[in-house]
């Protein structure tokens, strides 16, 4: 118990502060008279007393964080948090069950987009902006987690990431101090948020949409307050200014960071995922634009262009609002999106899946093995930009990518013995697992996940926490290793 | 220094001498089913006779032509010898077929024997009770051979060429028993290996009469059993007899089948089932396919699928342990059961099968090395200066080896990957590509629905076709093989 007293301690703290998350949706609330302003007073009650009464506590328990309480104190901020954010949504919609309340809270700060409710365009609006804040925050602490704490806990071979700054640039370092480090980067995404808010209100949408989908653009979360996602405003300016900001958000924010630090856009020259991650997404929608077109799902090429243009980056960088039901193109297209979901997104982005850098790395090893067995005896280096990657991090890489199939694999036998179809399980498993939000069969982007069982949503949200913590966290915690001394 | 289109000739001609050699070798097997045709008085007579002749001319034709060039071969040019051969004897094995039946394409012809060769046991063809004997005989003993060319494949040259993490397979002798290097050179180590994969062949099919098979159908059977391929000589594959005997028999055969020849061999040689106990895989295959039986005999009872146990426990076995060790037989139409069930099965078609055996898939060494690194990664998380060996029987394991199980690994998932989006932008359902590819790679056999036990794989179009026969390819030659001819470090000096 003396152990994780240290932890439980910053955790106290960590939720005094985000009792504060909740006085944006009280604001709004009481501003727009939607009834729902005593669910948050509530919440920022309970949220604050709880911190306090732990950190009280907790108190004696305070020392030097060392690796181990690294992996529980990221594991249980990503657990309790939503536990304390379901509290608006059960007082606000007296029929929604826990399990699918901590889903959607879950789903919130994980930035899948994931949901159980409907009628969202009828929802208080305040309820929606604290849905996508959910993901706004997530995203913030997505960010601090793979730039700064990962690499130092060594997870997933992240201690690549820590030293991915684009190389040969003067005074190119981060700055060093993780809180420095941590501050530089919200201002960033702050900012570039702000951006977003104004650029969606001048194309058309009100204030509090612009809101909403702002938060949940910069944060590649998905969800919206309307069903119809941003198919309901009908608009390709719309469509294009989300584009835009999705794919700002999917490029590492470091490289962002970089480039505002030298006030110059030579930082995104050098970054090594940008060029993979526009190739990739290029040709993709060029081809399944043909594709659609061959299969007679549009006419007109402009009309194919737009839908998939629009769809693929969405899935692809893990965002997961959509403008079409794509369940219902040839599975061909959407399977491939989600394929796509698993790598496009950059190391240092709010996106999901594995990474481009990882996806690089991976190829070029693969190159490298097979070259081994034209030449044996020769000493091949996998080099990213100059280079070369120590031999650790490949193992460290491929260890990851072994957990990631594996986890797809198991997740989508469990739901199959669950009595879910075969096409809806694993669709669902891939979509949580790389935080994207729509999957295809009944969990499709016209649908909701609230037809699936308990026991199935749980899994999900199990599924989703493993992926936005790259699994090594959430499993090192569950194995016995971990808590002997 | 000669110019690039003469060197590319120097480096395949040779090679084109041996494949002459091994093409010419190969039309001899031709005149058991020709004995057949003649005996049996079936009318596919004349198909073999042309079909002896054509493959006999082809393959004295090449081995003249490359003769010029006769040198011993290196370890680069083992890489295209293999892919030629398995790609090359297809081609002529499908004379038969095309002679006998013109109206069947070039494509379905190629499908099916190459099918046999890598002893998948995915069909195209239908009327198999009134196929002329000669005809079925040949389609089962070209997966009899294709499963000699297997272990000779496995156990000699893969390690050579370095595939894989083979190199450790090569090594991976059962433990501390005294003299039990088989002996270095690939000749004798084939011969040997051969002797019992033909003894327990002639056992299978002395059994498979005993239980009640009449001769032609126990040998073609024991053909299909111990090469571990599928086919049978009747469309309704082995619940055609519907005997629990027969089924058993089957089960008996195809696990052993499923494990390490080299394990059989020293067994014999020593007279003593040591060797069986210190073989890690053994244990491994044995006990991943009895818990599975079990366990998904008891979901499918459970699902409502059979109103006794005992049934379900009688099918669920037979084609859990059928498509586990990559046979392909089916007692019943599978496609029916809960999927979780048959995604299952398809699951152990993946892992299950033993190296040096006659099954595909990626091997239980692989599988289990596989694991042991997922945990050790997980500890090293925990104590980053640890030490820990990946151990295998009692041998720790090089990082070097696990390095290249990794790759193949990933190797395999992308070409899943890759072979799935494939057929589906062809307009196949999911389930049905997905499953036909897992079924292909893993050189397996039925998938589901559309290419499930019930039906065949003729439903599918050419274009499909093709990718399946290509999958098969490349799940039987362990991948790289084949993509290192898209290398151009390999065509370069």
């Amino acid at each position: 118990m003396s152990q994780i007293l240290p932890v439980l301690h910053i955790l106290s703290k960590v939720l005094m502060l985000y009792a504060l998350a909740f006085l944006l949706p009280l604001a709004i609330s009481l501003g727009l008279a939607d009834g729902a302003h005593l669910a948050y007073d509530e919440a920022i009650l309970v949220t604050f007393f709880s911190g306090a009464v732990l950190w009280l506590f907790t108190r004696r328990g305070r020392r030097e964080l060392q690796t181990r309480d690294g992996f529980l104190l990221v594991v249980l901020i990503w657990t309790t948090l939503p536990l304390y954010s379901t509290i608006p949504l059960l007082l606000t919609l007296p029929d929604l069950s826990f399990t699918h309340a901590y889903f959607e809270a879950v789903s919130g700060l994980t930035a899948t987009g994931a949901t159980v409710l409907s009628g969202l365009d009828d929802l208080p609006p305040s309820l929606n902006v604290w849905r996508t804040e959910m993901h706004w925050i997530g995203g913030m602490g997505v960010i601090v987690l793979v730039v700064a704490v990962l690499p130092l806990l060594g997870v997933g071979g992240r201690q690549l990431f820590k030293a991915e700054t684009p190389t040969p640039m003067k005074d190119s370092k981060l700055t060093p101090r993780m809180a420095e480090t941590a501050k530089g980067l919200w201002l960033v995404y702050a900012i570039v948020t702000g951006f977003c808010i104004l650029a969606l209100w001048a194309g058309g949408m009100g204030w509090i949409d612009a809101l909403v989908h702002a938060f949940s653009v910069m944060s590649l979360g998905g969800m919206s307050s309307r069903d119809a996602s941003l198919g309901y405003f009908d608009s390709v300016l719309l469509e294009l200014i989300v584009m835009g900001f999705a794919l700002i958000a999917a490029i590492s924010f470091s490289t962002h960071f970089l480039a505002f630090r030298m006030k110059s856009l030579a930082a995104y020259r050098f970054d090594a995922e940008i060029p993979w991650l526009l190739g990739v997404l290029g040709v993709s929608i060029l081809g399944i634009t043909g594709y659609l077109l061959l299969q007679g799902v549009y006419v007109e090429f402009f009309e194919a262009l737009r839908y998939t243009a629009f769809n693929t980056i969405s899935v692809a960088t893990t965002l997961g609002f959509s403008t079409t039901d794509f369940n219902a193109w040839p599975y061909f297209a959407p399977l491939f999106m989600l394929f796509l979901s698993s790598f496009i997104a950059g190391s240092g982005s709010t996106g999901g899946g594995i990474k481009m850098l990882r996806a690089m790395l991976l190829y070029k090893q693969v190159y490298r093995e097979l070259i081994k067995l034209v030449h044996p005896k020769a000493a091949v280096h996998t080099k990213v930009g100059q280079q070369a990657v120590p031999n650790k991090i490949i193992y460290a890489i491929l260890a990851f990518l072994f957990i990631y199939v594996a986890s797809i694999i198991i997740l989508s036998f469990i739901l199959a013995a669950s009595g879910l179809d075969v096409f809806t399980a694993f669709t669902a498993v891939v979509a949580m697992v790389n935080n994207t939000g729509p999957g295809l069969g009944l969990v499709g982007p016209a649908s909701t996940y609230a037809v699936l069982t308990d026991f199935q949503l749980w899994v999900l949200s199990f599924a989703m926490l493993l992926g936005r913590l790259e699994f090594f966290t959430l499993l090192v915690v569950l194995t016995p290793v971990f808590w002997r001394k | 220094m000669a110019s690039g289109s003469s060197l590319s000739l120097l480096r395949v001609a040779p090679v084109v001498h041996v494949l002459g050699l091994v093409i010419l070798i190969f039309s001899f097997t031709m005149l058991a089913p020709l004995l057949t045709a003649l005996v049996a008085h079936d009318d596919a007579q004349h198909a073999f006779d042309e079909s002896f002749a054509i493959t006999l001319a082809a393959g004295v034709a090449l081995w003249l032509i490359g003769r010029r060039w006769q040198r011993e071969l290196k370890v680069r040019d083992g890489f295209l010898l293999v892919i030629l051969v398995w790609t090359g004897l297809p081609a002529v094995a499908t004379l038969p077929f095309i002679i006998y039946t013109p109206e069947m394409s070039f494509t379905d012809a190629y499908f099916e024997a190459i099918s046999g060769l890598t002893t998948t046991g995915a069909t195209v063809m239908s009327g198999l009770d009134d196929l002329p004997p000669s005809l079925n005989l040949w389609r089962h003993l070209l997966q009899w051979l294709g499963g000699m060319g297997i272990i000779v494949l496995a156990v000699a040259i893969l390690p050579l060429l370095g595939v894989g993490g083979r190199q450790l397979l090569k090594a991976e002798l059962p433990g501390p028993i005294k003299d039990s290097k088989l002996t270095p050179r690939i000749a004798d180590t084939a011969k040997l290996l051969w002797a019992m994969y033909a003894g327990l062949t002639a056992l299978c099919a002395v059994a498979l009469k005993l239980a009640g098979m009449s001769w032609f159908d126990a040998i073609c059977h024991a053909f299909a059993t111990l090469s571990l391929g599928g086919f049978s000589t009747h469309d309704a594959s082995i619940g055609h007899f519907n005997s629990p005997l027969i089924e058993a028999v089957l089960i008996v055969f195809m696990l052993l089948a499923a494990l390490n020849f080299v394990t059989h061999f020293l067994a014999f040689r020593q007279k003593r089932l040591a060797a069986y106990r210190h073989d890690p895989e053994v244990r491994g295959v044995l006990g991943l396919v009895l818990a599975s039986c079990l366990g998904i005999s008891v979901y499918v009872w459970q699902a409502g699928v059979y109103p006794e146990y005992l049934t379900a426990l009688r099918h669920v076995s037979f084609n859990l342990v059928s498509l586990a060790t990559d046979c392909g037989f089916a007692s019943t139409d599978y496609n029916g059961w809960p999927m979780f069930s048959t995604m299952w099965m398809l699951f152990l078609s993946c892992v299950a099968a033993s190296s040096g055996s006659t099954g595909g898939g990626l091997k239980m060494i692989r599988s289990m090395i596989l694991m042991r690194q997922g945990v050790r990664e997980l500890e090293h998380q925990l104590h980053p200066a640890a030490r820990l060996p990946v151990k295998v029987g009692g041998h720790a394991v090089p990082n070097q080896i696990v390095f290249a199980i990794q790759a193949f690994v990933m190797m395999y998932i992308a070409t899943v990957v890759t072979m799935t989006l494939v057929l589906l932008a062809s307009g196949l359902d999911f389930v049905s590509a997905f499953s036909a590819v897992i079924a292909c790679i893993n050189n397996a056999g039925p998938g589901l629905n559309e290419v499930g036990p019930g039906t065949n794989y003729a439903g599918l179009n050419d274009f499909q076709t093709w990718v399946l026969a290509f999958t098969m390819l490349l799940g039987r030659l362990e991948l790289f093989t084949v993509f290192v001819l898209f290398t151009r470090a390999f065509w370069r000096g």
